[in-house]
């Protein structure tokens, strides 16, 4: 994708276009067939659910736009809001513990990007790895129980519009970052052709860290969002996250293997599958569902980019 | 003014460059000539600072300068544009051009306007009617390369080192390049121009570079010199290589080949080959040599052509598997990526592609695989210390020997050998050479391809000339000498 | 530098000594440890996962990799269950449930071999299409109703040693004799260790890539049969920890990532040291959860020991064949 105003929209003509109708075609379906799909108290269920797995799937396009993999997001959201829960039960105000989540998902996110730049140990495994250690670690200090009483001032940030407003600010930044600062492009030349990206003296060690860290702490602002749905939070939370966010990564346009993709496809991947999911939880399909679903659309849409890939 | 003192590189097993002198003159043409395997492609990665180290010194207007890394060379004015190309797909012409130090406003935000501007400067300049905003994946490989040399220029190169620019380009593009060239030349640039093409360099060049066996032959200002005294220099090693003794004896038909072709690869290929006939193919780099190999074998898909052996009509190879069944064997040209399996014993190696034969119903006959695999050993006297030894420790010769013993042991009457010696050294080649021998001795017939002239020349029978994907001359032994050949190779047709 | 073969020996010895090493331990902290109820116990639950670990073993020596193993156990399982209750006879439902396995591996190979897509991701998302089948099926309930000669089959002892865990020393033992003394198990050896070179020496690569995922499908789900006879109940959350600790154990009994190595006896002896390793913390009052934070850590530690070994023996080889030029 080129950079500038007018060939942004000369852009989303072209690679957007096809999720652009299906979640149309995804809307009105939806609008017809099942009444009260738009009321408010669905939206703001749906809005928190978008937001969430938006949020995480904008970290994880980055990293995949270099040809990485993050499978601890999910691990590092539930790390961050279960050890910062346990500050919040101790009494920490809010301007206290929602920094320390914050700052819990940075680390996280530095320690993969360290493991992954410095032992060449694919991303993969490494994050493999780090995701049954994140969650270790949490079930050994929580013991596995529940973490509650969570005062009310924390649903806020996870009421009504609120969840929107985060991930419309996340993604204007970082569509931003993405088209139009040097360390953005770059994440493209490094997926694209890491070897003649160090030839051009591109830090990619440097800037594959950095994608891994802003991962972390998205994940983390993701979980912050969660804490308030519920008056509890349980260690479980954030499982599966690692497969919505590929899934919305890859249907929204963006390559596996790196090098091609976009951060507005990403976020129009990740409304797609809110609302299918929310869509089928209102026709009272079963939700258990929802796994096959994400497997197929992921399929399907690595199919689909490794045919164009094969064509190229 | 680029002075080269001295300059030597070794890899295990050989020995690249030895003690290459030479100078580059400021504001010219330079001419890097010499056959597959001379050092070319090494002297460049020296130069673009991909090695970093190296024994001699390079000189850059009398200062000695070593380049730890690609972008050291390009801030020291060393550019290259590789034959395979670097750009960036997915980004813009622009993008590609700036890569790496995209100009930045104040606050971060990327300077398109400064990016798009300079862009079309030096467009302009090469005049190259290129849009810098259009996605580098949707341009021609000719304006891809285009692309590469205006990142050069912008990096204020004042050297230009261009590998096989014209593989690629039709002869239009190609004569567009040349007049780029020149107006770099006019600009002061100074280009390294590497190529096989004889035509090319005497067309664009001012002085010509010739290199052999790692070593520096000669370097001539085009005027003083010729086509066919450049090809003698390329080729002319005295003939004293060893070749051992050949009684050909021409048997039946064996293979034949009517018609052959493959999309963008080879075409309208036709050959005999006889029992105990060794057929010579001889080819610069993208002639189309492996590719015929490799289609024949059923590797790849023949989109034209039929394959009989023994006068009886095959069709074609759908599956190595079936081409091995009929008795038709290929070594690939790469060993290590495609002969070997490096972290695999010497036997399980050996035994591959015979499995069957040592096996009954299901099961692996484990004494009968230790014999044969034995009796191939002391055969070709490989130096182990144990059958089970992993491959990845042997010695390039003695890799190869495993790799040959593995096919000799399917008892194929074809023989389609690609680049045998390459990478070894001269005592083992002569073993090579010999096991040739023995092989159509028995009555098989091989198919030799090989970049190596002398090889060539000195083992073959027949030897058939391949360029661009076509089969354009045939030598007897008797006929073939190497200006001759390489003549017909490289389409400088001063005949 | 030479190395041989019988280089893996000596990870296996080091396996085995490291295993003796722990017994020793948990007997001399705990003295149940060596009693026969504790030994048998162990045994019993190192079946399931010994089971998916043969299964996976053979798919990473193919240069593959499955993630689908424990949603497959579980899909067998649920498939044994909810038709079971819909009446059918037991060698039917067994067969079907079986079948159900072999027909994930078919699905991951043809995604892997056809569409040329890269097998993480293909597993990856194939097991979250299983995972939601069983879900669907068993509608977050556990079945319960079974056979009960079937629900016995957890206490059949023969010579005194579970007859599940001899199931598995017999799949074991079959999986040995198929990678070591067939044709079959060189080719797999050989499309894992080079692809290209197999396919040049005559190998059918994608067949043999059908069979490898085809077979960790089986395995699995016989897998899943046995851990279902075992706790004598159908549960929609079977296996979901296997992936990792499978993985880690198959990788720390000396099989490469990358394939064309490997040792089904390595990666057994790999679940067994993890079993005495939970074993012992259970024993000793530790959190469980101990042992993922462990194994997270010696996964990125094996494989980049691996890898750094690699590197290391490469750069020695380099230096001594440049003497010898």
């Amino acid at each position: 994708m080129s950079g500038g105003s007018a060939s942004f929209r000369k852009v989303l003509q072209f690679r957007e276009l096809p999720i652009l109708v299906y979640l149309a075609v995804m809307i009105a379906v939806f609008s017809i067939a099942v009444g009260g799909f738009f009321s408010f108290k669905n939206f703001e269920n749906i809005s928190r659910q978008i937001s969430t797995v938006g949020i995480v799937s904008i970290g994880m396009t980055l990293i995949i736009l270099t040809g990485g993999i993050d499978l601890s997001v999910g691990a590092i959201l539930s790390f961050a809001i279960n050890i910062g829960g346990l500050g919040i039960v101790a009494g920490w105000p809010i301007w206290i513990a929602y920094p320390f989540m914050l700052v819990l998902g940075l680390v996280l996110g530095w320690l993969n990007g360290f493991l992954i730049t410095r032992i060449a140990v694919p991303a993969l495994i490494i994050t493999l790895g780090t995701m049954n250690i994140y969650r270790g670690i949490i079930m050994v200090i929580t013991k596995g129980r529940y973490i509650t009483p969570i005062p009310k001032v924390y649903e806020a940030i996870g009421s009504g519009y609120i969840p929107f407003v985060f991930l419309a600010v996340i993604l204007a930044v970082f569509i931003y970052v993405s088209l139009n600062t040097r360390f953005g492009r770059n994440l493209f030349a490094i997926g694209g052709g890491e070897q003649s990206a160090v030839y051009s003296g591109v830090p990619v060690r440097r800037y594959k860290m950095i994608v891994y860290t802003i991962s972390g702490v998205l994940s983390a602002l993701a979980g912050m969002i969660l804490v308030g749905k519920s008056a509890f939070i349980q260690p479980q939370a954030g499982l599966g996250y690692e497969m919505s966010a590929i899934a919305a990564v890859v249907i929204g346009g963006t390559s596996i293997f790196g090098g091609s993709g976009s951060v507005l496809g990403t976020f129009l991947g990740s409304v797609l599958m809110g609302l299918i999911l929310a869509g089928l939880t209102m026709l009272a399909v079963n939700p258990y569902w929802q796994g096959l679903i994400t497997g197929v659309l992921i399929i399907l849409a690595i199919a689909l980019d490794t045919v164009r890939q094969l064509r190229h | 003014m680029i002075a080269i003192e001295n300059v030597s590189k070794a890899f295990p097993g050989v020995l690249a460059l030895d003690g290459v002198s030479f100078t580059i003159r400021d504001a010219a043409v330079h001419g890097l000539v010499g056959e597959n395997g001379a050092g070319k492609s090494t002297l460049i990665k020296i130069l673009s600072g991909i090695y970093p180290d190296y024994e001699g010194a390079i000189r850059f207007d009398g200062t000695v300068r070593r380049f730890a890394a690609v972008h050291e060379a390009q801030a020291g004015g060393v550019a290259t544009i590789f034959q395979e190309l670097t750009v960036i797909r997915e980004l813009s012409v622009a993008e590609n051009i700036f890569l790496g130090r995209e100009p930045v406003r104040p606050g971060g935000r990327l300077d398109w306007k400064a990016m798009w501007t300079s862009s079309r400067e030096v467009l302009s300049f090469l005049d190259a009617p290129l849009d810098p905003r259009a996605l580098v994946r949707t341009l021609s490989v000719a304006n891809q390369q285009l692309v590469e040399i205006c990142k050069a220029l912008v990096l204020n190169s004042k050297v230009i080192i261009m590998d096989e620019p014209t593989s690629s380009l039709t002869e239009h593009e190609v004569r567009q390049l040349f007049a780029l060239i020149r107006r770099l030349k006019q600009r002061g640039i100074t280009v390294l121009y590497v190529s096989h093409k004889i035509e090319e360099i005497f067309a664009i060049c001012d002085t010509v570079t010739v290199l052999r066996d790692g070593r520096h032959i000669g370097t001539v200002d085009r005027q003083d010199t010729s086509p066919d005294q450049v090809i003698s220099m390329m080729v002319g090693r005295s003939l004293s290589m060893l070749f051992p003794e050949r009684q050909a004896r021409r048997g039946e038909l064996l293979l034949s080949v009517r018609g052959a072709g493959r999309e963008g690869e080879f075409r309208d290929v036709s050959f005999d080959l006889h029992e105990g006939e060794i057929l010579g193919f001889a080819g610069l780099i993208g002639a189309g040599r492996t590719e015929l190999a490799r289609a024949l074998f059923g590797a790849t898909a023949l989109s034209a052509g039929e394959i009989s052996l023994h006068g009886q009509a095959i069709g074609r190879f759908r599956h190595p598997s079936r081409a091995l069944a009929r008795g038709v064997a290929y070594l690939s040209e790469d060993r290590k990526r495609e002969g070997l399996m490096l972290e695999a014993s010497i036997r399980e190696n050996m035994s591959l592609a015979v499995l069957r034969r040592v096996s009954r119903w299901l099961f692996l006959r484990r004494r009968r695989e230790r014999e044969l695999v034995d009796s191939y050993i002391t055969r070709f006297k490989i130096k182990m210390t144990s059958v089970d030894q992993l491959v990845e420790s042997l010695s390039g010769g003695n890799q190869q020997k495993v790799v040959i013993s593995k096919l000799l042991m399917t008892e194929a009457r074809v023989f389609i050998f690609d680049e045998p010696t390459r990478g070894i050294d001269v005592g083992a080649k002569y073993e090579i050479y010999k096991i040739m021998n023995d092989l159509t001795a028995e009555g098989r017939g091989i198919l030799f391809i090989s970049s190596e002239l002398p090889e060539v020349l000195g083992v073959s029978d027949r030897i058939l000339c391949m360029r661009e994907g076509l089969l354009v001359r045939e030598f007897t032994r008797a006929e073939a000498n190497p200006e001759a050949v390489m003549r017909v190779l490289t389409g400088g047709n001063a005949a | 530098m030479r190395r041989t073969r019988t280089g893996n020996w000596r990870i296996l010895l080091v396996l085995a000594a490291v295993n003796v090493l722990i017994m020793g331990l948990l007997t001399a902290l705990s003295p149940t440890f060596l009693s026969y109820g504790n030994l048998s116990a162990v045994m019993l639950r190192m079946s399931e996962l010994s089971m998916l670990a043969i299964a996976e073993t053979i798919v990473l020596i193919a240069g593959g990799f499955d993630l689908t193993i424990g949603a497959v156990m579980a899909l067998s399982a649920t498939v044994f269950g909810t038709l079971y209750v819909q009446g059918l006879p037991f060698a039917l439902i067994v067969a079907l449930a079986l079948a159900s396995g072999v027909a994930v591996g078919a699905l991951n190979a043809f995604l892997v071999v056809a569409l040329r897509l890269q097998p993480f991701i293909v597993t990856l998302a194939t097991m979250s299409i299983v995972r939601s089948v069983v879900y669907g099926l068993l509608k977050g309930n556990v079945l319960s109703d079974l056979p009960e000669g079937f629900l016995n089959l957890g206490y059949v002892y023969v010579l005194k040693i579970p007859l599940l865990f001899l199931v598995v020393l017999l799949v074991a033992v079959l999986a040995i004799v198929l990678l070591r003394r067939t044709v079959v198990g060189r080719r797999i050896f050989a499309v894992g260790g080079n692809e290209r070179t197999a396919f040049l020496s005559g190998v059918h690569v994608d067949r043999t890539k059908y069979l490898v995922y085809s077979l960790s499908g089986l395995i699995s789900a016989m897998a899943g049969l046995m851990y279902t006879a075992r706790i004598r109940a159908v549960v929609p959350d079977m296996g979901i920890t296997s992936p990792l600790e499978v993985i880690t154990a198959v990788l720390i009994g000396g099989t490469a990532i990358t394939g064309g190595k490997g040792s089904v006896l390595g990666s057994l002896l790999g679940i067994l040291a993890m079993y005495l390793l939970l074993n012992g913390f259970n024993l000793l009052g530790l959190n469980p959860f101990w042992q993922t934070i462990i194994l997270g850590t010696i996964l990125i530690y094996v494989v980049g020991q691996e890898n750094i070994l690699r590197g290391v023996r490469a750069a020695l080889h380099r230096a001594k064949i440049g003497r010898q030029a």
